[in-house]
């Protein structure tokens, strides 16, 4: 029983569109100078802080299980091994921007070409080698990166086993009024003080809420640029081959171009994830970008919900906070404290992998859908001819049922 | 010659505890179809478990393994009855995603209960070489491994092919729903195939361990399943002997060609292995023993 009706594509769900969309984009905004005062929430007796590092950490991630999810969530094709393209943008990244003094964002010109390039040739064998056996393959993929960048002959660009420390600070230009945002934001009645403080934003800060904004930007990007892939004649063939191979094949859609250069798009969006990483943290290390990031991208896009964009926001979300959430956690009744020392972050990731499969396999995205419809329902519309969004509308819910426990008749791609 | 037989020893030792697991991923797979991302860690959940029981509660080690075995086995029998079987077996994504989160879940746990410090593991073969050529050592650690696959490839292959559940888990690996029909049951014997692997799992985790150049800790097994799985698809994934040559093969690749080709660098094991897998499912999907897969197109 939802309160409100909109017709699909009326001028009233358009507004509702407009509106909600407004809003978003207003919170992005407003988010970092919230963050920046690295706010303290608490929990019952347990007080959790984060700094606007995090969330910029964070938002690097998003566009990291957008990638995979364009791979998994509407190619279908079961592929863990992302994180290596990640680790190639980031290192890229560094050493351009370390050793050459390019700028951060004009790495992306060589960053996106390669890592699409190599995402194509790791995609090649991918059209013969299917389902468990491409996971496992590009499992093994994720494994070697970290050995791969500490090689002794590409030592000297990656900095081996240390890592590399990037020495190039992104510095907020000049013309981009932050200390006056951060002003106006204080200065909302009643409730501006209390959520923004005194609405000085210093030096060191208006730097990190550039990166944010830079970062938000670049993921706007990518998901505008997915969406619109999705939303296309290419994307209804990716679409289609995750959902009946054969069938897809019988209507005229490419198979091995289609799979090859879905493959080569989500690891471009890796590169570029990875390059957001290495402006978020400015430190790239081997093995952060090993077996375990691979898996948290696919807890990231099982937790946001398999086969939706919106997904990846909440992935990258989760993707760092359940662990840095949990490493704050102090002490837990009847627990050790020595065990809370140990990789709590990973074992919350993991009982969230196993948790949500089991009772909300659409992921969060689903599930919040569920609740808007009690609000807000959209009709499709009764035109005859139907337009893109009904078509992809139906994946959609296709896609919620990817991870359904219930045997199903249908021919699936997976 | 020395050098030759040195590597030629350390491939076989490695190979040796390669194909044990190869063994463990092969069993399940056999069952399900299932490749379980989880099973290098329940391998290395079991070698702490034998550690815990063999050190810290003085147990023979011996009577520590078979203890471990016992309760991998039935962690894995549970894991199987509550995580696996509500899921259609014929769709991998979810299936996949739950050996991931138990992946995730059991390497947490092992940090979180015993920290990352690497522990020296009692060895179980006595120490010292059976046999010495100049530099090359053929350590007892690498007859008693091997000694120990053989026999447990005979042990298996006879509980599959003359016993009454072995029968039962072929024809349900076989086909699902005609096992069903002919008064199967499919879950039990799934279970009893997990509770198998897991407890195969868990000797080639020790076996792995017990090697006194190596040292336990909660993250040797990433690395030991990479290698295990490129021994199983290289033996082919249905083929418990299969699974024994690949990992010799494998175990041989990587200290004899690392070895010797000199742009391939030390630290290039893993690649190697991983390689192997791209190459084996590009050229010949079945590996060297497997049964060809025929697909209705």
């Amino acid at each position: 029983m939802s309160a409100f009706k909109l017709v699909d594509g009326s001028p009233g769900h358009r507004t509702y569109r407009t509106v909600m969309w407004a809003l978003f984009v207003l919170v992005a905004i407003a988010v970092p100078f919230w963050a920046v005062q690295t706010p303290v929430l608490s929990i019952g007796q347990s007080a959790f802080t984060f700094s606007l590092g995090n969330l910029s950490h964070a938002v690097s991630y998003m566009v990291g299980v957008l990638g995979l999810g364009l791979l998994i969530g509407f190619n279908g094709q079961i592929s863990l091994g992302n994180s290596f393209f990640m680790g190639i943008g980031a290192y890229v990244t560094a050493t351009l921007v370390t050793d050459n003094g390019w700028p951060y964002l004009l790495t992306l010109v060589v960053v996106i070409p390669v890592t699409f390039l190599v995402g194509m040739l790791v995609g090649l064998p991918a059209l013969r080698i299917r389902g468990l056996y491409l996971a496992l393959t590009t499992l093994g993929l994720a494994a070697v990166f970290p050995a791969l960048v500490r090689l002794e002959q590409v030592r000297e660009r990656t900095g081996g086993p240390n890592g590399k420390r990037i020495t190039s600070d992104l510095d907020a230009p000049s013309w981009l009024p932050i200390q006056t945002v951060g002003e106006v934001l204080a200065g909302i009645p009643v409730l501006g003080n209390w959520i923004f403080g005194e609405g000085r934003v210093g030096g060191g800060d208006a730097d990190t809420i550039w990166v944010y904004l830079l970062l938000a930007a670049l993921a706007g990007l990518a998901f505008w640029v997915t969406r619109n892939l999705i939303y296309s004649r290419p994307g209804r063939s990716i679409i289609a081959i995750r959902d009946n191979e054969t069938g897809a094949a019988v209507s005229g859609v490419n198979l091995s171009m289609t799979k090859t250069l879905t493959f080569g798009t989500s690891a471009a969006l890796g590169g570029l994830s990875g390059t957001m990483y290495a402006m978020a943290i400015q430190f790239v290390a081997p093995d952060v970008f090993g077996v375990n990031l691979a898996i948290f991208l696919v807890v990231g896009l099982v937790v946001g919900g398999v086969g939706t964009l919106s997904g990846a926001v909440i992935g990258g979300i989760v993707i760092i906070f359940v662990p840095l959430w949990a490493s704050q956690v102090a002490s837990v009744p009847g627990v050790p404290e020595r065990f809370l020392r140990g990789p709590t972050g990973t074992f919350f990731l993991g009982v969230l992998l196993i948790v949500l499969t089991f009772f909300l396999p659409g992921g969060i995205v689903y599930g919040m859908r569920k609740l808007r419809s009690r609000v807000v329902r959209i009709q499709p519309s009764r035109r005859s001819e139907i337009d893109d969004l009904d078509v992809i509308d139906v994946h959609e819910d296709a896609a919620a049922r990817l991870l359904d426990r219930r045997e199903s008749d249908t021919v699936s791609g997976l | 010659m020395e050098l030759f037989l040195a590597r030629l020893f350390d491939g076989l030792s490695a190979g040796a505890t390669y194909a044990v697991i190869a063994v463990a991923l092969v069993l399940i797979y056999k069952a399900t179809t299932l490749i379980n991302f989880a099973q290098g860690e329940l391998a290395m959940l079991g070698s702490f478990v034998a550690y815990v029981l063999a050190v810290e509660q003085g147990l023979p080690i011996y009577v520590a393994v078979v203890v471990a075995m016992v309760i991998t086995a039935a962690l894995a029998g549970g894991i199987e009855r509550v995580l696996i079987r509500p899921f259609d077996p014929s769709n991998h994504l979810p299936l996949v995603i739950i050996t991931l989160g138990l992946f995730l879940l059991i390497n947490a746990v092992a940090g979180m209960v015993w920290g990352f410090d690497p522990r020296r593991f009692p060895g179980v073969f006595p120490d010292g070489n059976a046999w010495t050529f100049g530099i090359a050592r053929l350590r007892w650690y690498t007859v008693g491994t091997l000694a120990t696959v053989v026999v447990l490839l005979v042990v298996l292959t006879i509980l599959l092919n003359r016993t009454k559940i072995g029968l039962a888990f072929r024809a349900v690996s076989s086909n699902l729903e005609s096992a069903g029909l002919v008064g199967v049951r499919a879950g039990p014997t799934l279970q009893f195939g997990w509770a198998l692997a897991a407890s195969v799992g868990t000797l080639a985790g020790v076996l792995f361990v017990s090697d006194p150049f190596r040292q336990l800790e909660p993250t040797y097994a990433q690395r030991v399943l990479i290698f295990a799985s490129a021994a199983a698809v290289l033996g082919g994934l249905d083929s418990l002997w299969g699974a024994l040559a690949g990992g010799l093969a494998l175990g041989l690749v990587e200290s004899i060609v690392v070895g010797y080709v000199e742009f391939i660098p030390s630290q290039m094991g893993l690649a190697t292995a991983v390689f192997v897998i791209i190459a084996v499912l590009l050229v010949r999907p079945a590996g060297l023993f497997g049964t060809k897969v025929i697909e209705r197109v």
